[in-house]
Formats: C-alpha cells, sequence, structure tokens
C-alpha cells in the first residue's frame, strides 16, 4: 500500500459503502450483484483471511486500513467500470432466466381448477407437479440458501462459497432422489381441456408455452413470425421461440461456468506445478501443453463428441469435454506466474521456515498468482458458451433441449428458406452474453494491470 | 539457425505422435467404435454385406487388434521411414525395415484414398485463410496504429467498444446473418451473393478473366471466385480483426511513449516519420507473436466457415468424417490439421527473428 | 559583442495535476548559454529541470503540458534564413543585449521546429539502454538524422556517420555501424548516442543527465568525453544534473534549480565557494568530503541554513514545506536578485524598491561570458 493515510481512510469508507456490491460477481451463483448493504465494519470484517490477520495488529496501534485483499480490490476496481457494469447487468437478466426459466415460460399452469370426467372440480399446480430437479435445486439454492450466506456477514468470502458449493451437492443430490416429475407430458391437455370448457379458471405463467411444446394441436403454429401470442415467434416444428430462448439460458450460463471451472481447476493444478517444481516436471508438461495447443480445439472438440454415445447426459458430457479442452491458456498463465513468484523472497521464507508444501502452494502463491488467471477465465466462459453454440449448431451437441446454437441451425432450413427471427434472437442472445463476459473480462484485465490503474487513479 | 530449425522440426515428431494418440485413444475407446456408424448405417441387422465388409476392415485395419498395436500399426503406415507392409486378404504382413512412402489410408465412409481427399479439401482451406490472414492483419494495422494516435479522440472511443463487439459476435451468426440476408431469394433486393461454394456450376466453361462481348458482361472465372468468396472471407476475418486491431492499438501506444521515440523525435523526424518508422515496426513484434496462436483458431474459424457456406474444404472434410466416424479420415485430418499448427507456429517464430533483432535462436 | 546562443526567459510549463489544477512544473526561469559555454542545471528529481530541457525543443507534448509564459530567444543556426528573418518582436527590449537574429522558439512551428533539432540543438537522453530504437541498426539510426539535417547522399552520410562514431573513441567504426543496439554495453551506447546528437555538428548540446544511468568508471569516461567534443567543436552545452561533482568539473555557470524555480544562479567557483541561498547550502553541504569522518550524511534540510553575510536590503527564507510548492522557498514574492555582480539568487527584496527594479528579475541572466571562461 503506497497510499497517504488520508486517502486510506476515504477508501476504507468508499470501501464500506460499496464493499458488499463488490461480492456478486465473485460469487458464481448469484449472478446479480444486488445484496443488502450492511454497515461498513461488518463489510471489512468479511474480508478475506489474510487481513484479518494483520488487521489486529494494526488496530492496537490505532491506524485504520482498509483490510481489504488483492483480490477483492481487483473485484472493485471491474465493477467500477461502465463495460463491467454494462455486462453484469445483462448477465444478472440471463441468471434470472435461468433460476426461474420454468415459472416463466412453461405451458404447465402456475394453478387451474379443471372438472374431471365425473364432474367433480380440483384446483391443482401442474407447474409445481412437473418441476425437475435441476429447477427444485437452482431455487431452494437461489431463494434459501444464498440469502442466509449473504446474511452471515461473519464468514470469509471462500468459506461462504465452500458452504455454497456443499448446500448445492446436498440439495442436488436430494433433489435427485425426491423430485420425480411425471415422464411423459403432455402439453396439449391444458389447452384441450380448456377447448373442452373443462376449466373454471386457469392462472398461466406469462408466456404459456413450454420449450418442447410443439403444439401438435395446433398444426397451424408452425414458423410462426412473432405475434403478440408468440413474442419471438415459433420455430419449424411448432415451439415457442422465446419460452426456448428463455430456458436455454440456464444451458449457456452452465456450460460456460462448469466447463470453465474445470479447465481451470485442471490448469491451475498441471501449471501451478509445472511452475513451482520446473525441473522435468515443467518439460514433460510443457510437451502436453504443447499437444494440446497445436490441435484445433474444436477439431479435438468435435471428434470427442462424435465418438461418444449420446443420451441424456450429454449437457454434462459437454461441460466436461469442453473443459477437458480449454485448459491450456490456464496452464501457462499459473506456469509463468508460479515461476515468477517461486523467485521471491517472501516464498522462499515461507519455505526456509518448513511451511508446508500445499501450504505454500495454496496460501502463499495462489492468491498472488491467480489474477491472470480469472481474467482469462471471464474470456474462457465467452469461449465455452461458443463453443456450445457451435457444437449445437454442427448438430453434435444438444438436441431435443433447447440451446441457443440448436436454435440457430434451424434459422436456414433445408430447403435454402430463411426464417430471420430464429437467426436474430438465439445469435443476439449469445452475442449479448460473450460481449457481456468480455467486457468483464477486459475490465478485470485493466484493474490488475498497475500501468491503467495508475493512469485511471 | 538452420540447426534450429532442424530441432524444432525433429521436436514435432513427438508432438504429432502426441496429437494422433490424443485422438485416436479418444476414437478407439469410444463406446461406438471405429467405424461404427459405416455398419449401423446398414440398419439394425448386419446383413451378411456388411458383416462380410466389417470382417474385411477388422483384417484390413487390425481392428480385432488391442487398441495400441492398431495405434503403432497406423502409425508405422503413416511414418516416412517403417516396416514395409503388404496388405493382403489375411491382413497386412510386415516386411523389411527403412524408407517407404507414407500412406494415409483408405477413407471407410468415401471409398477413396485419404490422400487425394485431403489433396482436394487441404488447399481450399488454404486459401481461405491465405486472403484471411494478411486482410485481416492489415486491417487492424491500419485501424490499430490509428486509434493510439488519435488516442481518447472520436475514431479511438468508437473503434475501442466496436471492436469489443465485433469480437463477440458469433462465427455461426454472422454467417447465417450474412447468407439469410445477403443470399436469399426471399429478399430480392439484397440477394448480391451466391448461398454457398466456391464457384458457380458453369464455372468449368467460363474464361479465366471478365469481358465484355456481344452477348454483355461475362464475369470470367477469377471474378465468380472472388463474388463467391466474399461473404466466407467477411465471416472469418472480422473476428481476428478485432482482436488484432486491440493488441496493434495497445502496442502502438507502449511505443509511442518509449525513450527512443523521444529520441527520434530529438532528432528532428516528422511525426509522420516517427510514428511509421520507429514506433510502428516495434509495435508488429506482438502481433507476430499472437500469429502462432492465431493460426489454429484460424483453421477452427475456417470449420465452420466451411460448414456454413457449403464449402468444401478440409473443414468440411472433417465435420463429415467425424459424422461418419471414419478414423482414417479423421486421423489424417487431425495430423495435418496439427503439422499445419506446428509449422505456422515454427514460422512466426522465426518472423520473429527477422523482425526483432534482440532474438536469435542461434 | 557578446550575445548569447540561448536564453531562457519567464519560462513557465505546467501539467495537469491532482483535483483539476495545474502543477507548474517549471514556474518562472531564467538561464543563458553562451557560445562555447557549460552551463549546469542542478536540482533534485521533480524540481524541473529537465522539463526545463525538454521545453527548448518544444519536446514537451502538449497536452498534456502546456508552456504557460516566457520566451526562448536562439541565436544560433545563422545560415538559416528564416531564422534571422524572424527576429523577435522585443528587438529594442532594455535587458536584452541587442536583438540580432534571435528567434523565439516556443513561437516556432512543428515544422519549424523539426529543422532546430537534431540539427541547430541536439539532446542525448539519460537513459542510453532505451534510447535507441532496438529494431534498427545503430548506423542506420545515425545516418536517419544525418540526411535528414544535410542535403548528403547515402555514402556521404555513412562516411558521416562512421566519422561521428569514430569521434566518439568507438573503435572500428565501420563494422559497429551495422550492429544493433543490444549488442552494445551501456557505456556504447552512450556514446553512440552522443555520436548521433553530434553527427549534424549542433551548436548547442541538451545532455539531460547523461551519464546517471551508468556505472561510475564510464561515467568518467563520458564527462571526459563531452568536454573534449565541446572543446573541439566549439559547441555550447546545457547540462543537467544531479551530481555535485560532475557541475564542479565541468560546468562554468551554474543554476540550481528547486521546485521549477531557479533558486540560484553564478559561475560555478562562486557558487561552491559563496553558497548564498539555504537550499544550495544544503546541496552542498549534503555531498560527501573525501577524508572526513562522519556519523552520518546531512540531508539537504539539514545543512540549509541561511548565511550569515546575506547583503542587507535582502532577506531569503529557510525552506517552508506548509506553504504550496511555488513559494515553499523564499514565500510568494521571492525572485531572483543579484545581490552580488552575476550571482542572482532567489529572494525578497526589503524596502528598496530601486534596488528591486535596478535589474528585473525576470532578465536574470549571465551579462558576462567572460566570467565564465576564466574558470574553465
Amino acid at each position: 500500500m503506497t497510499e497517504r493515510p488520508a486517502d486510506e481512510l476515504r477508501d476504507a469508507a468508499e470501501h464500506a459503502g460499496t464493499g458488499p456490491a463488490a461480492e456478486g460477481p465473485a460469487d458464481p451463483e448469484t449472478g446479480s450483484g444486488a445484496v443488502p448493504g450492511g454497515n461498513g465494519g461488518e463489510a471489512l470484517e468479511s474480508r478475506g483471511s489474510r487481513g484479518d490477520e494483520d488487521g489486529g495488529d494494526l488496530r492496537a496501534e490505532g491506524t485504520l486500513r482498509p483490510r481489504r485483499s488483492y483480490l477483492a480490490g481487483v473485484v472493485l476496481r471491474t465493477f467500477g467500470r461502465a463495460g463491467a457494469v454494462v455486462g453484469l447487468a445483462w448477465l444478472g437478466v440471463i441468471a434470472v432466466f435461468a433460476v426461474f426459466g420454468p415459472w416463466l415460460a412453461s405451458s404447465h399452469p402456475y394453478l387451474w381448477k379443471v372438472r374431471t370426467e365425473d364432474g367433480s372440480a380440483a384446483v391443482s399446480s401442474p407447474l409445481v407437479e412437473h418441476l425437475g430437479p435441476a429447477d427444485v435445486t437452482l431455487l431452494v439454492l437461489t431463494l434459501l440458501v444464498l440469502p442466509g450466506l449473504l446474511v452471515w456477514r461473519r464468514a470469509s468470502l471462500g468459506r461462504r462459497l465452500g458452504v455454497l458449493l456443499l448446500a448445492a451437492v446436498v440439495v442436488g443430490v436430494s433433489a435427485w432422489w425426491f423430485v420425480q416429475p411425471p415422464a411423459t407430458v403432455v402439453y396439449d391437455r391444458y389447452r384441450a381441456a380448456e377447448r373442452a370448457g373443462q376449466v373454471e379458471w386457469v392462472l398461466r405463467p406469462p408466456i404459456p408455452f413450454s420449450p418442447s411444446d410443439r403444439q401438435r394441436d395446433r398444426p397451424e403454429a408452425k414458423n410462426l413470425a412473432p405475434s403478440s401470442t408468440h413474442w419471438m415467434g415459433t420455430t419449424v416444428d411448432g415451439e415457442d421461440l422465446a419460452s426456448r430462448m428463455i430456458h436455454a439460458s440456464r444451458i449457456a450460463l452452465a456450460v460456460g461456468f462448469i466447463a470453465t471451472g474445470i479447465a481451470v481447476v485442471i490448469g491451475v493444478l498441471l501449471g501451478g506445478l509445472m511452475g513451482y517444481f520446473s525441473g522435468w516436471i515443467d518439460l514433460l508438461g510443457m510437451r502436453l501443453l504443447e499437444i494440446f495447443e497445436a490441435i484445433p480445439q474444436l477439431y479435438l472438440l468435435l471428434t470427442i463428441v462424435a465418438f461418444i454415445q449420446r443420451g441424456p447426459y450429454m449437457l454434462y458430457l459437454m461441460m466436461v469435454i469442453i473443459g477437458l479442452t480449454s485448459w491450456t491458456g490456464y496452464a501457462r498463465f499459473t506456469r509463468a506466474e508460479f515461476l515468477r513468484l517461486r523467485r521471491l523472497d517472501y516464498i522462499t521464507a515461507a519455505r526456509a521456515s518448513g511451511l508446508p508444501l500445499g501450504s505454500i502452494l495454496l496460501r502463499h502463491m495462489l492468491p498472488n498468482g491467480i489474477a491472470p488467471v480469472l481474467v482469462s477465465a471471464s474470456f474462457g466462459v465467452a469461449s465455452a458458451i461458443l463453443l456450445e453454440a457451435f457444437l449445437s449448431f454442427l448438430g453434435l451437441g444438444l438436441v431435443d433441449e433447447p440451446s441457443w446454437g440448436q436454435m440457430l441451425s434451424q434459422a436456414v432450413g433445408a430447403g435454402g428458406g430463411f426464417v430471420w427471427w430464429i437467426a436474430l434472437y438465439p445469435g443476439l442472445a449469445i452475442f449479448l452474453t460473450v460481449f457481456s463476459y468480455n467486457l468483464i473480462g477486459e475490465s478485470l484485465r485493466d484493474a490488475i494491470d498497475p500501468y491503467t490503474q495508475k493512469k485511471a487513479g | 539457425m538452420l540447426s534450429y530449425i532442424l530441432r524444432r522440426l525433429l521436436l514435432m515428431v513427438p508432438t504429432l505422435l502426441g496429437i494422433t494418440a490424443v485422438v485416436f485413444f479418444v476414437m478407439a475407446l469410444s463406446p461406438g467404435g471405429v467405424g461404427g456408424n459405416l455398419l449401423n448405417s446398414e440398419g439394425e441387422v448386419e446383413s451378411a454385406q456388411a458383416q462380410a465388409l466389417r470382417e474385411y476392415y477388422d483384417r484390413r485395419y487390425g481392428l480385432d487388434q488391442p487398441k495400441a498395436v492398431q495405434y503403432l500399426r497406423w502409425l508405422n503406415r503413416v511414418s516416412p521411414i517403417g516396416f514395409v507392409t503388404e496388405a493382403s486378404a489375411e491382413g497386412e504382413t510386415l516386411g523389411g525395415f527403412g524408407f517407404k512412402a507414407p500412406d494415409l489410408g483408405e477413407s471407410f465412409s468415401k471409398g477413396r484414398p485419404v490422400l487425394d481427399l485431403y489433396g482436394e479439401a487441404l488447399p481450399i482451406t488454404l486459401l481461405l485463410n491465405a486472403i484471411t490472414t494478411p486482410l485481416a492483419y492489415l486491417v487492424a494495422i491500419w485501424t490499430g496504429t490509428y486509434a493510439a494516435r488519435y488516442r481518447g479522440k472520436a475514431f479511438d472511443v468508437v473503434s475501442g467498444s466496436g471492436l469489443m463487439a465485433l469480437w463477440s459476435v458469433p462465427t455461426i451468426w454472422a454467417g447465417v446473418l450474412l447468407i439469410g440476408f445477403f443470399a436469399n431469394a426471399q429478399y430480392p433486393g439484397l440477394h448480391w451473393f451466391p448461398t454457398g461454394g466456391l464457384s458457380s456450376t458453369d464455372a468449368g466453361s467460363m474464361a479465366f478473366l471478365p469481358r465484355w462481348d456481344d452477348a454483355g458482361f461475362a464475369r470470367g472465372w477469377l471474378l465468380d471466385r472472388v463474388w463467391h468468396l466474399v461473404l466466407p472471407v467477411v465471416c472469418m476475418t472480422y473476428g481476428s480483426f478485432a482482436v488484432l486491431s486491440k493488441l496493434m492499438r495497445s502496442a502502438v501506444l507502449d511505443n509511442i511513449n518509449a525513450d527512443f521515440v523521444r529520441t527520434a523525435k530529438a532528432k528532428g523526424l516528422s511525426g509522420r516519420v516517427v510514428l511509421w518508422r520507429h514506433a510502428f515496426r516495434n509495435s508488429l513484434l506482438p502481433l507476430i507473436t499472437v500469429a502462432a496462436g492465431l493460426i489454429p483458431s484460424l483453421l477452427a474459424g475456417s470449420l465452420i466457415v466451411e460448414k456454413i457456406f457449403s464449402i468444401p474444404g478440409m473443414g468440411q472434410l472433417m465435420i463429415e468424417a467425424i459424422y461418419a466416424r471414419d478414423r482414417e479420415l479423421v486421423l489424417a485430418g487431425t495430423l495435418l490439421g496439427g503439422l499445419i499448427s506446428l509449422v505456422c507456429i515454427l514460422i512466426a517464430d522465426l518472423c520473429y527473428v527477422v523482425a526483432d533483432p534482440r532474438v536469435s535462436y542461434d | 559583442m557578446h550575445q548569447p546562443l540561448l536564453q531562457i526567459e519567464d519560462l513557465s510549463v505546467s501539467f495537469p495535476g491532482a483535483g483539476g489544477r495545474r502543477t507548474q512544473a517549471v514556474d518562472g526561469v531564467n538561464l543563458s548559454v553562451y557560445p562555447g559555454q557549460t552551463v549546469a542545471v542542478v536540482g533534485e528529481s521533480g524540481s524541473g529541470k529537465s522539463v526545463s530541457a525538454m521545453s527548448i525543443l518544444q519536446l514537451i507534448p502538449t497536452p498534456p503540458g502546456r508552456y504557460d509564459r516566457g520566451r526562448i530567444q536562439w541565436r544560433g543556426g545563422q545560415a538559416d534564413g528564416k531564422a534571422a528573418a524572424q527576429t523577435g518582436p522585443g528587438g529594442g527590449d532594455a535587458g536584452r543585449d541587442g536583438g540580432g537574429g534571435a528567434v523565439d522558439l516556443l513561437g516556432r512551428s512543428e515544422a519549424e521546429m523539426r529543422a532546430v533539432r537534431g540539427n541547430q540543438i541536439a539532446m542525448i537522453f539519460q537513459e542510453p539502454m532505451t534510447s535507441l530504437n532496438p529494431v534498427y541498426t545503430i548506423g542506420m539510426q545515425i545516418m536517419e538524422a544525418v540526411r535528414l539535417h544535410r542535403p548528403v547522399r547515402r555514402a556521404e552520410a555513412e562516411a558521416i556517420a562512421t566519422a561521428a562514431l569514430r569521434d566518439v573513441g568507438i573503435a572500428d567504426p565501420s563494422s559497429r555501424m551495422k550492429e544493433y543496439p543490444h549488442q552494445l554495453s551501456g557505456g556504447m551506447r552512450q556514446r553512440v548516442m552522443i555520436a548521433m546528437a553530434l553527427a549534424c555538428q549542433p551548436e548547442l548540446l541538451l545532455a539531460d543527465e547523461p551519464t546517471t544511468a551508468l556505472d561510475v568508471t564510464i561515467q568518467a569516461q563520458i564527462l571526459e568525453l563531452l568536454r573534449q567534443l565541446q572543446r573541439e567543436k566549439g559547441m555550447a552545452m546545457l547540462l543537467i544534473t544531479h551530481d555535485l561533482g560532475v557541475v564542479a568539473e565541468n560546468a562554468d555557470v551554474v543554476a540550481v534549480m528547486f521546485a521549477g524555480r531557479v533558486v540560484e544562479l553564478a559561475n560555478v567557483r562562486e557558487l561552491f565557494q559563496q553558497p548564498m541561498h539555504p537550499y544550495t547550502r544544503g546541496l552542498l553541504k549534503s555531498m560527501p568530503v573525501l577524508g572526513r569522518r562522519v556519523d552520518r550524511l546531512d540531508t539537504v534540510m539539514d545543512g540549509a541554513t541561511i548565511p550569515e553575510d546575506f547583503p542587507a536590503g535582502y532577506r531569503v527564507l529557510p525552506h517552508d514545506p506548509t506553504l504550496p510548492p511555488p513559494t515553499r522557498y523564499g514565500g510568494p514574492d521571492a525572485a531572483l536578485h543579484e545581490i552580488s555582480p552575476q550571482h542572482w539568487v532567489l529572494c525578497t527584496a526589503e524596502n528598496d524598491p530601486a534596488r528591486a527594479t535596478a535589474t528585473p528579475p525576470r532578465l536574470a541572466y549571465l551579462r558576462d561570458p567572460a566570467s565564465a571562461a576564466s574558470t574553465s
């Protein structure tokens, strides 16, 4: 910290005010950074553990210093930029779609009262009955776990992320066991019941069509241009495009995060080991890197995807495969950073004082070497989304599930016909999402670059 | 220098081995297996003919042997040095060790030698990239330098955010929109370009150059080819152009404040000479560095563009091969793609030596 | 009649600073350089000495920099017809030694300045490591300057460049011409910079800390080389440095700068024997002396004392860090006063307006080069 004391005080004050907002982006599950503001002291408490340790001594001396970790500072600077805010806003919209997709667009009514054959009327909620395990997991995490973690300010960011991850696994697995929606879904029955006059009243979602509702009862609904019924038109199969768009945002977000997460973990692990040990480990690792870098990634990806068995888990397989083929950049960055860090005195000191290897690598080197990885990870999320779109566009990815790339591939039909709304909306969604991640990545890069930082300050 | 190039060429061998090994085992270990589609397409119940075909392939390529042996056999066939093999109805027999003609095998799905197939497809992909890469570089160098020169002015600000947006436009979207609006009979006013392919069907009978005769204007083979290439080239260029332009801008900005530029000004050189002779040349160095990484992504980009515009290039062939699970085609394609990437990286490194006297590989 | 070659009058340059205010990097500097003379500008980092030198060639990027006031009168380049034609408007000004053939460099256009840069006035910089373009041979970089300013063919330019390299003591110059900067050591690169600067026979050389980045033995060699070349070519030199040892050995006249202002201006012997301004005294006291044992060296502020024999009628104030930067020394109305002949100090004239106006402080520059010559 080279700032003067007065600046530090001001920074601390600013930080206290804006602190909580900075945590949204660091937390991948929230997507949006809307968090209730708290009082400044608590916000400062919640900084990384390193800050807490040296903070005690300083307090004893009566000086006030922003106990903000390096990463928190970077995140704060990043989201002080207009581009990053715009990007974050769009991702927030996508995140809302991802979590609340089934509630926004579904053929199943929220609630309805329907008369059965024997004349008795019953109120039921088909939508809730048809919620899948993933829908329930996301809903529980977003509505129950996440607010709890945001209120729980005593814990460090890392600990809260860990709890979130744990909760995601627990909720996900139990939802898998206990939530069993009907295996066969007949979307037509709601419209059929209405036509037959059996429905007394019905409460429908804003877009009353499910993504894979092909409207078999309405053959005229194929390839419709946007109208008041179908806001973005329909596909050649008669599915509502707006509904598919909304449901596809979950896939795009998930592919981006999980694939990049896998790639980052592999890359940082390999790169860190290569950088720290150098020598023959580095030599071998670099050959491996070169091999993966020399194969055009799309070739490798296509080969793997084409040769695996398609099945219900295609989406998850795709995430893993994209992750497995895009770790090289992260490994390169981490290796370079670790090579630089291991020569620094404080690492020598840590080694001399007999700290275990894991502690040196994870506690002392990783937090200082992670910033460039974060930058390329945010560009990486963009490219993972693009890759999924490419694969689905080529018909090698998702087929029935809604995906922006798969929708885009329907824009130019076999007969050469061109459906402008199918070309426009999914493409625009891919573009905006990729653009958002790139904007955030660029702001992040500017935020960690000491040169631009100096100019901005 | 020569010894350096030789060393680099030798180092390519283990890398290429690695590349093919990765792809081979991905294919071999997959549940469907090699050539699976070929047989599945015959129907669920295998006909006697399909059965015979499978047996033939099993013998011919040793598909019934362990995976590692299969890979080694493939390697031996492809390598210019190795055991001379003789294929017969009973399978392959190994002959003497020595130099031999590399054999890329025969495509399962197309029934033609792989070498011939790639011999037709590769020049087309290379043509696309040979047009795209210099174009992207030229435009990027120009805009990047101007953005740096007029830093903070309208041109810089607009091009800055514009390029970021351009970079984010997915190629598939751009391709679909270009085809949809500019190559579509639905919009006669905008139907300026052909939907796909590299030449019109009657291109074979065209004269090479355009000319005017009694029948009016005849565009000729060359112009026809250019006409077909406009949309694919646009589609391939814009992404790399955006990246390069941003890179060029920041490189020029770095150099414009360098000490040696101040020296050049103190000599009395004009602003134009200082920019183009002193700041500019140094700014090209990072562009050469990224060229190495750009080539594999350009190959991937041409795959998408070839698919969208139905251009019979290497990417298109690769996609067909992958759909058909054609082991020989996929392996050869990966080998070629990897080889092209490695050679391009080597060329980029050599260019760097020429451009930057501080670097030498002796 | 002696006329200064270069005469900086009341030069002020500012840069945008924090909070929308402009920081005055150079604030009313007066300086003169006579033909063949070496003028040293001494001061700590950020005192405005480099900015003053860069302003002479208009190398300050504008914006962000801005020339607020002042004139830079240049009498060199008599062969240049334009120079004579553009005599400064204030030719009859009482303070100046006639106006014959002076041009105001600050008033010249960029195109006109280019004819001066590297040709009549050359400059060498502090960082020889980065001041040469890494991608061109040194021969090309020297010839570039020669061919720009002299109507010579390539072969002649090559001969001039080779000669220039030989002049700066580079062995086997014709083969060195083909080498790149990274193949040379730091000292050699600075020699190349000097060769490049002198290839066009400038009348004035601006040397901006030419030896700071070099190690001590090389420093001595480079300074000796500069001295020798200056004698041979009869060139004037403005030497910017923070090293008082360099000043004592090389300069005829010294200007001490602090916070954008010249605080003391005198010939070198006078300044070293009778420093009058507290800052100068502090600066001299902070210099270690060979053979004298001290526990700790004085800092500049430790030694900043007011001399007891300061002339009556003038008041000089010690450094006051609480005041805003331009007035930290001597208060707001301090100006350069000639407190003894040819010795100017930044101070306030008390109760004696006549004395204050006798020699207008804004025209504070040495009038007589003879006094300077006597010391060299």
